[in-house]
């Protein structure tokens, strides 16, 4: 037995390994992306059996764990929020075919948002689906709830949600940890048994599978009232106000009752979905007024039948939008106590942060990089085709080609090349002639972006498509792709070769370091956008990430120093925005910040007026 | 060496720039304080945030359920950066103390608000005491043995440094050199301040 700090994603992945789940499967998003790497790394320490694989896409993902499921194993699939909305068309239906090894769903949900598009909330998709689901507020309890949510999903036979937000994700615990437990697989791997009333319904025997749905939620219902998941806090009496709370926002309302001093009843709701309604009831008969305290939207709330004495986001108590923060928690708690009749001590004066937040701070805004490949061919991109062209993108690092002015959309994973399509499309009716070039990582390609390219081709459209391919997935931390192979048991998947496949016949790679050929292969990859017998052209800019594969930077170091010239005109720092060009705060010059320098070289191109210049040349300078 | 006992329960808060090895201090406090039995819960910044920008760890020892620590409840402030110590700074508590890496202060005239606060700040040139040490990449280690040495965060020596042992060989070595400079910087500033109030 050992005591281990363990990130939230890592418990949840010692519970899915302690629980004997066999098949894992994932595709990487902030914040789920450390739950697979860890059930591997668990599995292993702790001997077991465990196949584990990061899937194209968390459709894939989904349905190759659930495959396993029904192959009588324990099953789990993570992905962040927004790749549930990818894997809704499966997990809607298995809700009817139902499961038979215990199946675990494991969408992370990202109040904020932090790293995301939306702030939506898989708890109200687990509600429309008809799927249980488990809401955690510390990393201990999600592990202790993996074990439950597939025993759940065993004895009722269905998929059962286990919904992290990230600050849960990305917490990190001290947990006990036994890696001597020897525990049995609950159910015995006896393979894929056929039954075609379930795992092929046809719509009459799905109706029946629904009525049969609706019972299993009644049962489970009633099975949730007991749970130690779900529990009332606090003294019997009556209170004038009582909070009901889930998620990491029960972690904060504790710790916020704790610091003002006040003993009100707490229901700890552990499972949002299917509510223990007559818990809630009950709780809410003893209270006058009750504050529920959920994230990132209202799903306990809005399965309160009476909330006439309720107060939450539907009546503006809490903010319909953010995370709810420690201080907004606090906040919140602190009016309604006050609203209720308790006297509290007096809020500090917060004029130290006012004070702080009037400071001219500098801004520190994500960016690409120091040597990042996708800078480079967002750079050549700018510079052959300038401000007035279309730049559709997509959802990765280079989401930040924002900085240069190179991304003018990005919608969901592989939108990238279905807006240019339609922006191509739209242009033949609006008489638009401004040249679109569309980008897309190679994960993201590999994702999403396949169906897009062929309906593109098919259709007759015209644009450029950049793959920036860095070798990896790499804002999620660095996961392999199907282009990038991290087991030997696993096929090399060539992204020249599929989009050959697609009908495109203009395929060009070439690397985003090699400043004027990367800008000429544009230029004939635009020429092909305008010829008779032209369509879509791709070019694949290649460079691997310097964090994942920092080999061929270190090969080829290009110092460079910045001439006594410079004249502060801001055009490197604006155009290139590399974070090592820093301009002098009087605006004088700019220097490189050799802390932050990775020798690239690529900003040498980034000026002009050839002030930037590889250092050497400064040391030796030509006659 | 002044050690101060451990206090039960701290909330610290840890702030640099991407890069500047926030996560790799957060752990080395989290798990030097399992390895004395402490309760922990700490929270980290993935993601896009991690790109460049400010990097923001709240680690909490003693038995709290939360991983976040409020504005104005922080008892420490470690910073790897003048500018994202100031950014921080609501973080701390009344009488909370700030310990960061910086040539000159903390480069804002914050006396007035800092006096009325009670809060206060400890500037050191880590980032020389690093590069004398063969990188940058040593500042949040440099900072951390500043730290506990002066007595701001209650983790013994030891513990710190049986973490470190840890590391592969090369970054164990220049963590453990780099934990035992902060100390010293530490000492030295201890003494200073001693002759001047003696």
């Amino acid at each position: 037995m050992s005591i281990q700090v363990l990130l939230g994603n890592e418990a949840i992945a010692l519970g899915l390994v302690e629980s004997g789940v066999r098949v894992a499967t994932a595709y990487p998003g902030t914040p789920s992306s450390e739950v697979l790497a860890a059930v591997g790394r668990f599995g292993e320490r702790m001997g077991r059996e465990i196949y584990t694989e990061w899937s194209t896409n968390e459709k894939v993902a989904f349905e190759v764990a659930l495959a396993a499921s029904w192959s009588g194993l324990r099953a789990a699939v993570a992905m962040k929020q927004v790749g549930l909305n990818v894997a809704s068309d499966p997990l809607f239906s298995a809700a009817y075919t139902g499961v038979r090894g215990g199946f675990v769903v494991i969408p992370a949900d990202d109040p904020g948002p932090h790293s995301s598009q939306t702030e939506q909330d898989s708890r109200l998709l687990a509600l429309s689906a008809k799927v249980p689901v488990f809401d955690p507020s510390t990393p201990d309890e999600a592990r202790r709830m993996v074990g439950a949510a597939l025993e759940l999903s065993e004895r009722f036979s269905t998929p059962v949600l286990l919904r992290p937000t990230t600050r849960l994700c990305h917490a990190l615990q001290a947990l006990a940890l036994d890696e001597q437990a020897t525990q049995q697989a609950p159910v015995a791997p006896v393979g894929f048994r056929k039954d075609p009333s379930h795992w092929a319904a046809t719509p009459r025997i799905r109706y029946q599978l629904h009525l049969e749905l609706v019972e299993k939620l009644r049962q489970i219902e009633g099975l949730l009232e007991e749970s130690p998941f779900n529990r009332r806090q606090g003294e019997a009496a009556h209170a004038r106000l009582g909070v009901i709370a889930a998620g990491v926002a029960y972690a904060s309302a504790v710790e916020a009752l704790g610091e003002l001093g006040v003993a009100v009843p707490i229901l700890k709701i552990g499972t949002p979905f299917p509510l223990p309604r007559r818990l809630v009831a009950e709780f809410l008969a003893g209270v006058d007024r009750a504050v529920v305290l959920e994230e990132p939207d209202a799903c306990i709330e809005l399965q309160i039948p009476d909330r006439s004495r309720v107060f939450g986001r539907l009546d503006g108590t809490v903010p319909s939008a953010g995370e709810l923060s420690p201080e907004i928690v606090f906040d919140i708690l602190h009016r309604a106590l006050e609203a209720t009749g308790h006297t509290l001590a007096p809020l500090p004066d917060p004029v130290f942060e006012r004070h702080i937040a009037g400071l001219p701070l500098p801004p520190r805004p994500p960016r690409l990089c120091p040597g990042c490949g996708h800078r480079s061919a967002f750079f050549a991109l700018k510079r052959e085709f300038g401000p007035q062209a279309i730049y559709p993108s997509d959802i990765g690092c280079y989401t930040l080609g924002t900085n240069l002015r190179a991304v003018d959309t990005f919608l969901d994973m592989g939108a990238g090349v279905t807006i240019a399509d339609g922006l191509y499309k739209a242009s033949r009716l609006t008489g638009d002639r401004r040249p679109i070039l569309a980008t897309i990582g190679d994960s993201t390609f590999l994702h999403a972006g396949l169906s897009p390219l062929i309906n593109a081709v098919h259709t007759g459209s015209r644009f450029v498509l950049v793959i920036l391919d860095n070798h990896t997935t790499a804002m999620t931390g660095g996961q392999p792709t199907a282009a990038t192979p991290s087991q030997p048991s696993q096929r090399q998947v060539s992204i020249p070769e599929l989009v050959r496949a697609c009908g495109v016949t203009f395929v060009e790679t070439a690397s985003s370091y090699e400043h004027q050929a990367f800008r000429q292969v544009l230029r004939r990859a635009h020429d092909h956008t305008q010829a008779a017998d032209g369509g879509v052209a791709v070019v694949i800019a290649d460079w691997p990430c310097v964090l994942h594969d920092p080999a061929p930077l270190l090969e080829h170091p290009v110092p460079v120093s910045i001439t006594q010239d410079c004249d502060g005109c801001r055009y490197c720092v604006e155009a290139f925005e590399c974070p090592a060009l820093v301009l002098r705060p009087d605006g004088s010059r700019v220097d490189v910040d050799p802390a932050v320098c990775v020798d690239c070289g690529q900003c040498i191109d980034a000026c002009y007026k050839g002030f930037i210049v590889p250092r050497l040349a400064e040391i030796a300078p030509s006659l | 060496m002044k050690h101060v006992s451990p206090a039960p329960e701290t909330r610290l808060i840890l702030a640099g720039l991407g890069g500047q090895g926030v996560v790799f201090a957060t752990r080395l406090v989290a798990q030097a304080a399992v390895a004395l039995g402490w309760p922990v819960i700490a929270a980290e910044t993935h993601g896009m945030s991690q790109r460049g920008g400010s990097v923001l760890s709240h680690v909490k020892l003693g038995p709290y359920l939360s991983s976040l620590i409020r504005r104005g409840t922080a008892d420490v402030l470690l910073a790897f950066d003048p500018n994202e110590a100031v950014r921080a700074l609501p973080f701390l508590r009344p009488g909370g103390v700030c310990v960061v890496n910086a040539e000159d202060g903390l480069g804002y005239d914050l006396d007035a608000q800092l006096e009325q606060q009670a809060i206060a700040v400890h500037s050191f040139p880590a980032t020389s005491i690093a590069l004398a040490l063969g990188s940058t990449s040593l500042v949040n280690t440099v900072v951390v043995g500043f730290a506990t040495a002066l007595g701001c965060l209650p983790i013994p020596q030891g513990a710190l440094r049986a973490y470190l042992e840890d590391l592969p060989p090369g970054r164990r070595e220049r963590n453990l050199q780099a934990l035992e400079a902060g100390a010293r910087a530490a000492e030295d500033t201890l003494r200073i301040s001693a002759r001047e109030t003696g």
